[in-house]
């Protein structure tokens, strides 16, 4: 309990191999509760693997991770999920024939008790379960500006406003902490903008912490309090974003690549 | 002792046939990743043209002189080389528009090319709705006999040309360019288009060797029970198929290898059970081991459990 | 923000709302079944209230296996297994029960289930009914409990095995129920009196199958259960535990991860589904007054997902159209009217509905016509050569299924519902920008 009341995230040395392939090596990090770090790479460095790892996607082969004092290691991804860690896709994964509310109410039903009778029977607890739901999922839609798009089928929203359902949808699950796969990825410099305000709103209103994948540097320098720098699966640097931009390591990963 | 030999001896021949279809099921998932059901009805296909041509040859039934030797390797032949074409085309046509869609688009397709294929089998037209006995094609008295097992040449022939398909098979897919590429589309199939192979044409291949071997079962299925009557529309003919791939489940679908061993395996339990439990309940002991082995190792015996990419 | 648990109770309706809420369904159920078993049965003929009923047994199947096959995306091809799990637990239930309780294996029923010829004197509800109901009930437990064994060792692996699985499963029932010894015939009822429960619940049959049952199915019953089957589903559809389904069936890795318990789901839409099959099963067997295993092997499921799938995959309106049309498709087929008509209605209302929300549309528009033309011409070529289509029912049936596949695989209705689809634009609640 110690170091889990001060680092709501911790994670010690995980690792996973695909055949002959050492995805991710030796990965450790720890987040404060409210932390906004961020974690950049080449393409293939093995960053989403790493959130796989996290989320219960793949089970590591070695090292151990913690939220906030509990042990997710073994655990199945829903499970991960109600203990509070959530996600964005980088491929985005919306549920593309239901509606945009639909997508957020989903992202609501992990915290809700959804027994068969009372659903069947239309109780007064579920119903109020049910609207609890809508209201609160249309508040989050507002907060996204997707209010007025909520009928819409998820599939037909423009890209930009379905990297933003996402987010919205994974903040719906009541996190603790917030994992974002290239949020800005395919978003136009003003989309960009808005991203970057709209992630420390995030974190300072909903008081949770966030670690993003990203590739803009402009998104990621000015946002995050801490960086760490994948490359072959390796950590090659970690610390502030002064530090890790100075690294040589980290300026010939990426010399090396682009 | 003998029972256990005879039913060894049964189980091992029957279990050859399981293992040929098997191993249609078994590459067409490994390229495609969805179970082509409509490979049971290309066995029963296989066996009704085995026995059409062979009345084209003038081969009749029970009680007629065996014919020449070379007679039934025409036979196989014919039936299939038509197989083959008839995979070819069903792929072709009802697979391959559905090459991006969800798995289970393409799995409803193979229901209804299954559903097509059978009832078109039963048609005036084609095989006709009644039963036909399978044709005599070589001497029917046991050959030989050990410790009591009666071994008659037809399973002789049956095991022979199984194990000589096999080794076909694994010298095709080990140690041919084609058998490579085979093994590159299973593998990724779209590493394997950026590396420059025809991947259409790879899996149009597939089809016509998984598709021949099925015939071939057919053929065989019919070399073992001559003189038996059977209908086109019995359903045995997808009961068959179904354990054949349930074979392939129990073997590790995708692994050829797996498929053998579980056509053996699948043989094997069905005669066991039938000998020594009850034969009422033939079908429920192959089932009963796929639950089993979904329950305890659901990628196979010879399968390796893999991750799906996210 | 807050949290979700905060607002339930705060948002709650008043107690006195929630059992109208709750048991109004059964009152619709009621109304539609007196309906259709006093009003629309005797006006029609014998075998139009045939057809009837065969349609009402195949929505409840179709539209249940739609929440397996259409909310969750799973594959299962066993549900005519089922149905024959819940047939032969309330004809076990119905028949035996009947010897045991009334002495008699005869009917016992009242004027809600009478199918013989001539008014009913008699009572309104007989004692028979209430076994007859009662086991159809217990049949769809029995079949639901099979459904909760067959899925929960498949449902957590990839959906295809669920779809073998199955398969198989139907089999085993189907061997196993073959193997059961004869049944104590009715005229010895006498006898069965004073044999023990578990001696006769064995006596199914077997390959002869299981006959002589008394017959209570009536249109009644029959939609009383498809209305509740209809609103349980929409229910089920329209909930929290909808959404899951249906996120299972959108992206199963996504929905895992937004903490829903996939194999919960998967396992609950199934174990409901087979309840369904099973209840279904129990209105089938004293409807014809036998059941035979033989009847229910994968064949019959086919037809199921034939329904579904044409529907479509998630539509409980699009299989209720589905299971009326194909229950219908064969007699139609046997004497074929002309197409055209049908063709041209079919073309005024799309050119109609499509003109008024200013959405042309011409792809459509052209494609019926052509199938119009197509399907006519079929028509004077069969006629003309003396073929009967019903004989090609299954090839169409199949070929009907690869073209949906290739050129509409959602189905017709995809998963919404019909009415979805003419209205306008759901509005989005409470949006103020
Ligand atoms: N399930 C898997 N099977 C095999 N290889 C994988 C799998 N998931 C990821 N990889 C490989 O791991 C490496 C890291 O991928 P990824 O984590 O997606 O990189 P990125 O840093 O761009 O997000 C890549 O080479 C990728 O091909
Ligand atoms: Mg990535």
């Amino acid at each position: 309990m110690s170091v889990s009341s001060e680092f709501i995230l911790d994670v010690r040395g995980i690792a996973i191999a695909f055949g002959g392939l050492k995805a991710v090596q030796d990965f450790s990090l720890r987040i404060p509760r409210h932390g906004l770090y961020g974690l950049i790479g080449p393409n293939g460095a093995g960053k989403t693997t790493c959130f796989n790892l996290l989320t219960g996607v793949y089970q590591p082969d070695s090292g151990e991770v913690t939220l906030d004092g509990e042990r997710l290691n073994g655990r199945k991804p829903h499970q991960i999920a109600a203990a509070g860690l959530s996600r964005t896709f980088q491929n985005i994964r919306l549920f593309g024939e239901l509606s945009v509310l639909d997508n957020v109410k989903l992202g609501c039903h992990l915290r809700g008790r959804h027994a068969i009778a009372g659903t069947l029977l239309r109780t007064a607890y579920y119903t109020g379960q049910e609207r609890a739901i809508e209201s609160r999922s249309m508040e989050l839609l507002e907060m996204f500006g997707l209010a007025a798009r909520a009928g819409e089928q998820s599939k037909n929203l423009p890209y930009g406003d379905q990297r933003r359902l996402e987010i919205a949808r994974a903040l719906a699950t009541e996190p603790k902490v917030l994992l974002l796969d290239e949020p800005a990825a395919g978003m136009n410099p003003q989309e960009k903008l808005e991203l970057r305000a709209l992630i420390r709103k995030v974190r300072d209103q909903f008081g949770l912490a966030i670690l993003l994948i990203e590739h803009d540097m402009g998104v990621v320098m000015n946002l995050c309090e801490h960086i760490t720098v994948l490359n072959f699966g390796q950590t090659i640097a970690t610390g502030s974003p002064e530090k890790v931009q100075n690294d040589p390591k980290v300026v010939e990963a990426y010399l090396g690549t682009e | 002792m003998t029972q256990f030999l005879q039913t060894l001896f049964d189980g091992v021949t029957v279990g050859c046939l399981y293992a040929l279809i098997a191993l249609g099921y078994t590459m067409v998932y490994g390229i495609l990743k969805f179970i082509n059901f409509a490979h049971s009805d290309v066995f029963a296909l296989g066996v009704w043209l085995s026995i059409t041509i062979a009345s084209w040859l003038g081969i009749g039934a029970t009680g007629q002189p065996t014919p020449a030797w070379y007679m039934g390797l025409l036979v196989l032949m014919g039936a299939m080389v038509i197989c083959g074409l008839v995979g070819f085309t069903i792929e072709r046509v009802a697979y391959k528009p559905l090459r991006k869609a969800p798995r289970l688009n393409v799995l409803i397709t193979a229901i209804g090319v299954s559903l097509l294929l059978q009832n078109l089998g039963q048609q005036k037209f084609t095989f006709g709705p009644y039963p036909k006995s399978f044709p005599t094609l070589m001497e029917s008295s046991s050959l030989f006999s050990v410790s009591g097992v009666q071994v008659r040449l037809s399973d002789v022939a049956v095991i022979g040309t199984a194990v000589v398909l096999m080794a076909a098979l694994q010298y095709l897919i080990y140690h041919t360019k084609l058998g490579s590429a085979m093994r590159a589309v299973s593998f990724n199939t779209r590493n394997a288009s950026l590396m420059g192979i025809n991947v259409d044409r790879v899996i149009s291949f597939t089809f016509i060797v998984g598709t021949m071997l099925a015939a071939a079962a057919g053929f065989l299925y019919g070399l073992k029970y001559e003189g038996q009557a059977k209908q086109t529309a019995d359903s045995m003919w997808v009961m068959l198929g179904l354990k054949a791939f349930v074979a392939a489940v129990v073997g590790g679908i995708g692994n050829v290898r797996g498929a053998v061993l579980g056509g053996l395996l699948i043989g094997l339990i069905e005669f066991f059970g039938v000998a020594y439990l009850s034969s009422q309940y033939r079908d429920a002991y192959v089932f009963a081991i796929l639950i089993l082995v979904l329950l305890l190792k659901p990628e196979g015996v010879l399968g390796k459990a893999t991750v799906e990419k996210v | 923000m807050n949290r979700l648990i905060d607002h339930t109770r705060q948002l709650s309706p008043p107690r006195w709302t929630v059992l109208p809420r709750a048991v109004w369904p059964l009152l619709a159920g009621v109304v539609v079944a007196l309906i259709a078993y006093y009003l629309v049965g005797p006006n029609i003929s014998g075998f139009s209230s045939k057809l009837m009923l065969i349609a009402g047994t195949n929505i409840i199947l179709a539209v249940s296996l739609t929440v397996v096959n259409g909310f969750t995306g799973q594959f299962s091809m066993g549900h005519a297994g089922f149905m024959a799990v819940g047939g032969y637990i309330s004809a076990t239930i119905t028949y035996y029960g009947s010897i045991k309780l009334l002495g008699t294996a005869e009917f016992a029923g009242g004027a809600l289930s009478w199918t013989g010829s001539g008014a009913h004197a008699g009572p309104f509800i007989g004692k028979g009914d209430l076994i007859f109901v009662a086991s159809c009930i217990m049949g769809g437990l029995g079949s639901a409990a099979a459904g909760y064994i067959v899925g929960l060792p498949s449902l957590r692996l990839r959906g295809d095995y669920l779809a073998i699985v199955t398969l198989g499963f139907g089999e085993i029932v189907r061997v196993l129920l073959q193997g059961t010894p004869d049944q104590v015939q009715p005229w010895k009822a006498s006898q069965a009196v004073d044999t023990p429960w578990y001696e006769l619940l064995i006596k199914l049959g077997g390959p002869k199958g299981f006959n002589l049952l008394p017959t209570y199915t009536t249109l009644f019953w029959v939609y009383l259960f498809v209305v509740l089957t209809l609103i349980v589903c929409y229910r089920l559809k329209t909930s929290s535990s909808g959404r899951a389904f249906l996120s299972i069936r959108e992206d199963e890795v996504a929905a895992q991860a937004m903490g829903v318990d996939v194999t919960k789901y998967k396992v609950r839409a199934f174990v409901i589904a087979s309840f369904f099959a099973g209840l279904a099963g129990g209105l089938y067997a004293m409807d014809i007054g036998a059941i035979n295993a033989g009847d229910l092997g994968f064949q019959k499921s086919f037809d199921f997902i034939i329904m579904v799938v044409l529907g479509g995959m998630g539509s409980i309106s699009g299989a209720t159209l589905a299971a009326i049309i194909l229950t219908l498709l064969p007699e139609v087929l046997r004497d074929l009217p002309p197409v055209w008509p049908a063709g041209l209605v079919l073309l005024g209302i799309m050119a109609v509905v499509q003109a008024v929300r200013k959405h042309w549309h011409v792809k459509s528009l052209v494609g019926v016509g052509i199938g119009t033309i197509v399907l006519e011409g079929a028509r004077q070529f069969c006629l003309s050569q003396g073929i009967n289509i019903a004989d090609f029912r299954l090839i169409l049936y199949a070929l009907l299924l690869i073209v949906m596949m290739i050129a509409r695989p959602q189905g017709l209705f995809g998963i919404r519902e019909v009415w979805e689809l003419f209205g306008r634009k759901k509005k989005a609640v409470g949006s103020g920008q």
